[in-house]
């Protein structure tokens, strides 16, 4: 009983990268009720994964939880806007398409806006569907300005997310935690102590012979996963025969021009590289599968694809793809890297810990860990993972590619079954159905189904039930006016500098400055 | 134009189903290029049809029609319902609220249930009804529609659905459908025929000789299930070992003088009890299991239960809980009771229709048929009836009545295995989860889980964060704002007349 003896007094944290500052910044606003402690142990000599990240639109509402304010934390984080993702030669060579965020256009008499295109498409020139997006009107043309609810569409359809720098948003997180009241211990973990009967992990101790004892811990060690699976060996479910990617090398570059307002994914013959602009600087790197590229050539691919000279010497990331058996063991909840991997493809790693947080706060336990709670956290975040590798799958599998060995084996090979349902009902009337609490809507699966040439045999025949003229005069007004609003806005570093949420300590502002 | 587009739908029968179907087809596809719509009835066949009551989502359906909300108010001779006053089920002389819209307000991004749950512990003795705006009104007498322009007034937490005459209701939308353009056609159903290869329906013929041709079926034609049952021999799931009430047996009366906007669901020895008031009349009926009560019993066990004079003779019926295995089988479609069965108790008949028809909408076929669009609809409506039987099931489980062999039978009943997971979760932690976009809201699981006895063995920590003298301030807040509320909102019969849907007066039976 909450309130009672059994109350959690003590969350202790393992690991202060992304996911362990997220937690301890969440933890200190919900848990922090005078009588429970939050200690983060930490290590400054382990390094975090942590690059350049780019993130969806629900990362707004972490941001909100915590009652950040946004012009500051992109200040403080190098951070820029993001409106969707680029990819390059997914379908085939030569192709490309925006994962837009926000809807494709105004859906009529309940019918999904892309069914009315998909006809228009077969009767006149709507253009491409893109052109109905106002996330991506405003990408294209490296805009930004802020959704305003209150005046109605176009505007109001415009959705983001963030890129940043990753370290510089663990500190961030960190000074917001340690004002809050959590406590960082510095240290290098030694030795776990568990509890003889439960087998719950009772205290982690520190070289220094420290031993730091909690009563829930949230492993946030990375792919160590020192706790979840060094000592408490929960396994790993493997998923690398759907996503054979296992290494990636990352490099930072300078920034030719002013950053754009998305990400971009463009693909390689064993894999893909990203670009995530931030304000300083651009992060890149070379996401392969070591089964079809080795790393030199890997390395290679990466440097002669830059836009400008590298910053630093790439650094090499291995990783597996798949999830921890149970994100939730014991007293040992992992978030972040221990708690699973999946390609940073459509930007989900920060996600994964958000949602895995809120779920968390959502089930908090007492000291006495209810299995049927646990049970529960642990099939949401199933759940979760599942519908995200599924939709990470769909850019493998939906490609024409078959200029390489790695695009022969990924589109030949068989996906799961939800998945294999999607694309089968894509594909007989390019109906798309969200289901339970999915991730990925409807705009996201047409916009990687379309852009990777999956076309659907007919649109939906309730289509046929709206007047042809009319829908088309509705689109014209549709597509002028995502147009006309994007033309409106100023570009991505205007809307920062006037926000005030440019970082001061700019090198490019200060050379200007000189001359 | 879409290749092979349907270009024909038969309706079978002409109850609340067909008529809905009628109407919500009608608005959808009725400018369908080449489209037409077709309803079969025969004023030989009665139809099931006794009071209805609904829940909340029929909103949705009424506006996805275009009805404008009065209108359909006064020409169903319709009452507000705030939600359902379950009597005796918990254990004689005990009774709850079911209410809909929202508990009191969530706080600290914890549900509002946590906060009172923990004012409980320290010593505040208010129910759970006395945060919940509609059940406060219901009690009152009292009716508005909700307020959505200021989210801080309880108004915006109010939920509401309507309690109408099904034979009406039926009426009414038969006079738009045809209004629309649905033909309708007058006869009894003597044979089917099938295409001999693929099994397809391709027409029905009636009595008269006459053929009514079609590309899709809607099977509405009631228990027999004519299409989807007698013809493509579609089996039927049976679920009486969980919901073991078999027959009914239904009569209307004069009016009690009463006005609250609330059906109410009174337990008997083998069974329950319906009383549904609309403008006119009551609707009452006695639900019950044959296995424990005889037919004469449960009749006798009615008419002394009526609040006014009976207004016809009983109306016997007998069905059987669960459904049609599948609901879509080649080209016909099960609708209504011939798709399944689950009793009334929550007032889901006419919600699992219209979103039969919605599904249907948004999986609307060509003359190809595809299995996979097929295959969706069939596996989704399952799922709709598998979340009302567990929703159902506990009202029967989580009992302390033990005075009959009926309730002793009930006590016992093994729930299925998500109801098992959801009291357990209560039970631990007083969490309640909504699963996959389920019909029963947090707040109806609540309700029925509070009001059948169940004790949760916690509340989310993060109430704590409140200090206790200001959880107790806030919940005495909360419950002053609703029933200060409550106060300023019309009475229902004021409500229905201003907005000119209270019917005639003279019309109106003496009570």
């Amino acid at each position: 009983m909450s309130g009672s003896d059994h109350a959690v007094r003590k969350v202790v944290i393992v690991g202060g990268g992304t996911a362990g500052w997220m937690a301890a910044a969440a933890f200190s606003r919900f848990l922090a009720d005078g009588r429970r402690e939050i200690v983060l142990v930490e290590s400054d000599e382990i390094g975090a994964v942590g690059v350049g990240e780019a993130t969806i639109p629900p990362i707004l509402n972490f941001n909100r939880m915590l009652e950040i304010d946004e012009n500051e934390f992109l200040r403080e984080t190098q951070g820029t806007f993001k409106l969707g993702v680029e990819f390059v030669g997914w379908g085939r060579q030569g192709d490309r398409y925006l994962h837009p965020f926000g809807a494709f256009g105004q859906d009529l008499h309940g019918i999904p806006f892309h069914q009315l295109w998909l006809r228009e498409r077969e009767r006149g020139s709507p253009g491409a569907i893109g052109e109905y997006s106002m996330s991506a009107m405003a990408a294209s043309q490296g805009r930004f300005g802020r959704p305003r609810p209150d005046l109605g569409a176009p505007l109001s359809q415009l959705f983001y997310a963030f890129q940043f720098d990753a370290s510089l948003y663990a500190r961030f997180l960190r000074r917001f935690a340690e004002r809050n009241g959590v406590v960082r211990r510095e240290g290098l973990i030694s030795s776990v102590v568990r509890d003889g009967d439960s087998g719950d992990v009772a205290a982690v101790v520190l070289k220094s012979g420290e031993q730091v004892a909690g009563d829930l811990f949230i492993d946030c060690s990375g792919f160590r996963a020192l706790l979840i699976e060094q000592e408490l060996g929960t396994g790993f479910e493997d998923w690398s025969h759907w996503l054979p990617m296992d290494r990636a090398f990352a490099v930072p570059t300078a920034n030719v021009g002013p950053p754009h307002p998305f990400t971009r994914a463009t693909a390689h013959s064993s894999g893909w590289q990203w670009r995530i602009p931030l304000q300083h600087r651009t992060g890149n790197g070379h996401v392969f599968s070591s089964r079809f590229i080795g790393e030199d050539e890997a390395r290679a691919v990466l440097l002669g694809n830059l836009d400008s000279a590298p910053l630093a010497e790439p650094r090499l990331i291995r990783f597996a793809t798949g999830m921890r058996r149970l994100a939730w063991n014991h007293n040992v909840v992992a978030l972040g890297l221990s708690s699973g991997f999946l390609e940073p493809i459509e930007s989900t790693s920060i996600h994964l810990i958000q949602n895995g947080i809120a779920r968390l706060l959502a089930l908090f336990p007492d000291r006495r860990i209810s299995p049927l709670e646990r049970d529960e956290y642990n099939r949401g975040m199933r759940d979760l993972y599942e519908d995200v590798r599924d939709f990470i799958i769909l850019h493998y599998k939906a490609t024409q590619r078959d200029d390489s060995e790695f695009w022969r084996y990924v589109g030949g090979m068989d996906v799961p079954d939800a998945l294999a349902r999607k694309i089968e009902l894509w594909r007989l009337h390019g109906r798309i159905f969200r289901e339970g609490a999915e991730l990925f809507g409807v705009t996201s699966w047409v916009a990687v189904l379309l852009g990777q040439n999956i076309e659907p045999l007919n649109y939906d025949p309730i289509v046929d039930s709206l007047d042809p003229g009319k829908v088309a005069m509705a689109m014209a007004q549709m597509r002028n006016e995502y147009a006309a609003a994007a033309r409106a806005l100023p570009d991505q570093e205007q809307f920062l500098r006037m926000a005030n949420a440019w970082a001061p300590a700019d090198p490019r502002a200060a050379m200007l400055g000189a001359a | 134009m879409t290749a092979d587009p349907i270009r024909k739908v038969v309706i079978v029968g002409g109850g609340t189903a067909g008529w809905m179907a009628a109407a919500g087809l009608s608005k959808a596809v009725g400018a369908y290029p080449g489209l037409t719509i077709e309803l079969v009835e025969s004023e030989a066949i009665g139809t099931v049809g006794v009071g209805e009551a609904t829940i909340p989502q029929i909103l949705v359906f009424n506006r996805m029609l275009g009805l404008d909300e009065d209108e359909f108010v006064r020409e169903t001779h319709a009452t507000y319902k705030l939600g359902i006053e379950f009597v005796d089920w918990t254990r004689p002389g005990h009774r709850y609220i079911h209410p809909f819209g929202f508990y009191g307000i969530d706080m600290m991004g914890v549900e509002f249930h946590h906060h009172w749950l923990k004012g409980r512990l320290l010593g505040d003795t208010s129910e759970l009804d006395d945060y919940s705006i509609s059940a406060v009104a219901a009690k009152a007498g009292k009716f508005a529609r909700p307020r959505n322009d200021n989210p801080n007034s309880p108004l915006a937490r109010l939920g509401y659905a309507f309690q109408f005459d099904a034979g009406r209701y039926a009426r009414y939308l038969r006079r738009r459908s045809e209004g629309a353009g649905v033909v309708r056609t007058e006869g009894r159903i003597v044979r089917v025929e099938q295409d001999p290869e693929s099994g397809f329906v391709t027409g029905v013929v009636l009595e008269s000789g006459h053929r009514v041709e079609g590309d899709l079926f809607i099977d509405c034609s009631g228990f027999r299930g004519l299409l989807i049952a007698q013809t493509l021999g579609v089996g039927f799931e049976d679920w009486s070992h969980w919901l073991p009430c078999d027959r009914a047996v239904a009569i209307p009366c004069t009016l009690a003088g009463d006005t609250q906007p609330l059906t109410r669901s009174t337990a008997r020895p083998a069974g329950w009890q319906w009383r549904i008031p609309l403008q006119h009349r009551i609707g009452n009926g006695h639900v019950y299991c044959s296995a424990h009560i005889g037919e004469d019993e449960a009749t006798a066990l009615l008419l002394a239960n009526l609040d006014g004079t009976p207004l016809a003779e009983p109306n016997q019926l007998r069905f059987l809980a669960g459904h049609r295995r599948e609901a879509w089988v080649k080209n016909v479609v099960a609708l209504g009771l011939a798709g399944g069965f689950l009793e009334p108790l929550e007032s889901t008949a006419i919600h699992l229709v219209q979103a039969g028809i919605a599904r249907l909408m948004s999986l609307f076929p060509t003359r190809r048929f595809s299995a996979a669009e097929i295959e969706r609809y069939n596996r989704q409506t399952v799922q709709d009836y598998i979340d009302i039987r567990d929703f159902l099931v506990l009202h029967y489980s989580a009992t302390e009545r033990d005075d009959s062999e009926f309730w002793r039978y009930c006590r016992n009943i093994e729930p299925p295995d998500g109801l098992k997971d959801k009291l357990e979760m209560f039970r631990s932690s007083g969490r309640v989860f909504r699963e996959h976009n389920e019909l029963f809201t947090e707040t109806s699981w609540l309700s029925a889980m509070v009001g059948q006895g169940i004790e949760p063995g916690g509340y989310h920590p993060v109430a704590d964060l409140l200090p206790d003298a200001e959880t107790l301030k806030r919940l005495q807040h909360i419950r002053e704002v609703i029933a200060r509320t409550v106060e300023q909102m019309p009475a229902q019969e004021d409500f229905l007349r201003t907005h000119a849907s209270a019917i005639d007066l003279g019309a109106r039976l003496p009570a």
